[in-house]
């Protein structure tokens, strides 16, 4: 350090400052760029990244962020424990311990209670969580904004729409999700092209969602109350997000949406590495930021218009699960695996909340979930004009 | 003397308005190339068109030779090192972190971190003189230091060019001399470095050649001290002033105001 700070000083020694000799050489073969700046120039090269560690395998590396993987472990102890408690909990109540019996060896004389009727609601109470906290941490990173979510967006107002429209019109009850999926995945696309122009630039991308998310709140207004009362009802309810009278064939249907989205979340987690820079230093990267934005957003409109599509507008999840891993861990974007354990603790612990609180009359999740995120909001403008 | 970057008539601008209108014009490899002109003459403009970062309408860009809008961005991003003009801090972002992301156009999903990158940031770190602030979140840096910071990113992609955009902006006087010394010691290491710069006593003083644009064109091209005269200045940017020679290195130095009374308003100096 000493000599370079000399170096420093006097502009005629710059030169023997710092002697790369290698450098030139290696640069012109385009071949051996890959090498590196200057191997041996530097004595001590930083092993790992500060605060990441690396996992190595030959010529295999994975790099992650330290704290994000504490804070996942710890979300998923969170949620391991509110799934033990969503199926301890109920009118009949079974000890933690009996609950883990069942689940693991059965033939005790809770199955039928643990494993037919709470289980299915719990389990898609999971993947429909994980769906709206990737779908969350996805809009966010390539919005660069922490209050975009698909429930500002318009994709879950599109989803509520289609299914506003299928049920006032009276449409078989199995017509409502993939209705309500297509009208997800319309309004998404609808956001993408009015979001288009210079790129799809962040900012632009997060208005034009806004604005399609308002015009559909009107058109479902209008669509209600043009409605008969019953199906105007029905419809209400469904908007509200609820996991009530719901369980396998609705978790199958998002999780076969998650597992087939699984090589995209794969890429998507290395793509998001460049997402918090602006397009320029991005581009300058070698990314495509506009390409990416694309796809890392397709993404998550499908993953929230499917979780939508089966449970409803659980509104705030995708919100607020992608900011509080992303609080916890420090990092500078949410985490995706953070993010989707977040997500499904909080849609957990929102309808376990929503089932005993006011027990026997039970609250939809999307009410709990709503009441959670209203002060998370204000949280969000307190700590904002306190910085 | 070889071109690192060469224009061929290129016609560029953005949606509503055509700001370089046919510019041809040549970076030399391993020199310290300055571009200056007044506000809005279209220098970010040439050297976002010279970074990948602008497509041109029409004419093309060369990286050595090859159409450099047509070479895959990846291999761009290990050939062209970019610093634009107010990059955005990720909030939270570490100094290390933010360098290590130089390394991107080098990993792929199975080498997320590989010893040539443990390397190449701990060199950027140094060369940058940041390596003392490598666990310090980089919002908590002065401009200074941040400045630094960018210049670290970019040199830790390892790139045989490099393309800053204004560096010196927002940095007081002394900063400004820090970055462009390891600017300049970044060139003598064999890089070829590009600067677009507001300063004419700097640019005299750092460029091996200058660029000057005035209206999107380039109206002169060369070595500081062949082509930075009173007629170049008044030409491109409407001042009248004396070039004296510069009492520390002999590069011409630009003295605003040839004697007239009339009050001369460039770029925050005031002189009558």
């Amino acid at each position: 350090m000493s000599a370079r700070s000399a170096a420093k000083r006097s502009p005629a020694a710059a030169n023997e400052g710092v002697a790369v000799s290698a450098r030139s050489a290696a640069k012109r073969s385009p071949a051996a760029a890959n090498d590196g700046l200057a191997v041996g120039a530097d004595p001590e090269p930083i092993a790992t990244l500060p605060g990441h560690l690396v996992g190595r395998a030959g010529p295999v590396s994975v790099l992650v962020h330290r704290r994000a993987l504490l804070v996942a472990a710890a979300l998923g102890a969170v949620l391991a424990a509110a799934v033990v408690a969503s199926l301890s909990f109920g009118e009949v109540t079974v000890a933690p311990g009996a609950v883990v019996r069942v689940l693991v060896t059965g033939g005790t004389e809770y199955d039928l209670i643990v494993r037919e009727l709470r289980l299915p609601r719990t389990l898609l109470a999971v993947v429909a969580g994980t769906a709206f906290g990737l779908a969350g941490a996805l809009v966010q990173s390539v919005s660069r904004n922490p209050l975009a979510s698909p429930d500002v967006i318009g994709i879950t107002q599109g989803a509520g729409l289609a299914a506003t429209v299928a049920l006032a019109g009276g449409a078989a009850a199995a017509l409502v999700a993939p209705s309500a999926l297509a009208g997800g995945l319309l309004a998404a696309a609808a956001v993408f092209a009015l979001g288009s122009r210079h790129g799809l630039a962040a900012q632009r991308f997060v208005l034009a969602g806004v604005g399609v998310s308002f015009a559909l709140r009107a058109l479902i207004e209008i669509v209600l109350v043009s409605a008969d009362a019953i199906d105007a009802q029905r419809a209400q309810i469904w908007l509200i997000g609820s996991l009530n009278g719901r369980g396998w064939t609705e978790s199958a249907g998002v999780g076969v949406v998650l597992v087939a989205a699984l090589p995209a979340l794969a890429w998507a987690a290395r793509a998001l590495r460049t997402t918090a820079l602006d397009d320029d230093t991005a581009r300058g990267l070698g990314a495509r930021p506009a390409a990416r934005r694309l796809g890392l957003g397709a993404v998550g409109a499908v993953l929230a218009a499917a979780a939508t599509a089966q449970v409803g507008a659980v509104d705030f999840v995708a919100l607020v699960a992608p900011q509080v891993a992303r609080r916890l861990a420090g990092t500078e974007r949410p985490p995706l695996v953070g993010a989707a354990l977040a997500g499904a603790a909080l849609v957990v612990l929102a309808d376990l909340a929503g089932r005993r609180l006011l027990a026997p009359v039970q609250l939809p999740a999307g009410v709990l979930t709503a009441a959670i995120g209203g002060p998370y909001l204000v949280y969000l403008l307190v700590k904002g004009r306190r910085s | 003397m070889t071109a690192a970057l060469t224009t061929v008539d290129i016609i560029a601008g953005y949606e509503d308005r055509t700001v370089l209108n046919g510019l041809s014009v040549e970076v030399p490899t391993g020199r310290f190339t300055v571009v200056i002109g007044p506000n809005a003459c279209g220098k970010s403009t040439l050297l976002r068109t010279l970074a990948r970062l602008l497509r041109p309408r029409a004419g093309t860009v060369l990286l050595d030779g090859a159409d450099l809008h047509r070479l895959p961005p990846r291999e761009v991003a290990t050939r062209l090192g970019v610093l634009p003009q107010s990059p955005l801090v990720p909030e939270g972002v570490t100094v290390a972190e933010l360098v290590a992301r130089g390394r991107s156009p080098y990993q792929r999903w199975w080498r997320q971190w590989s010893s040539a990158d443990a390397q190449a940031v701990a060199t950027a770190l140094r060369l940058a003189d940041v390596a003392d602030l490598a666990e310090r979140p980089v919002e908590a840096l002065s401009g200074g230091q941040r400045q630094r910071v960018w210049i670290a990113m970019a040199l830790a992609q390892d790139t045989e060019v490099l393309l800053l955009d204004e560096p010196t902006t927002y940095l007081d006087l002394a900063h400004q001399i820090e970055v462009l010394d390891l600017l300049r010691r970044l060139q003598r290491d064999g890089r070829t470095v590009i600067a677009v710069l507001h300063d004419l006593n700097q640019a005299a003083r750092y460029a091996d050649h200058v660029i000057a644009m005035r209206d999107g064109a380039v109206v002169a091209a060369g070595p500081p001290g062949e082509i930075l005269t009173a007629a170049l200045v008044r030409d491109v940017f409407g001042l009248d002033c004396v070039v004296v020679p510069c009492p520390v290195t002999g590069a011409p130095l630009v003295v605003p105001g040839a004697g007239q009374p009339q009050p001369v308003i460039d770029e925050g100096v005031i002189s009558a």
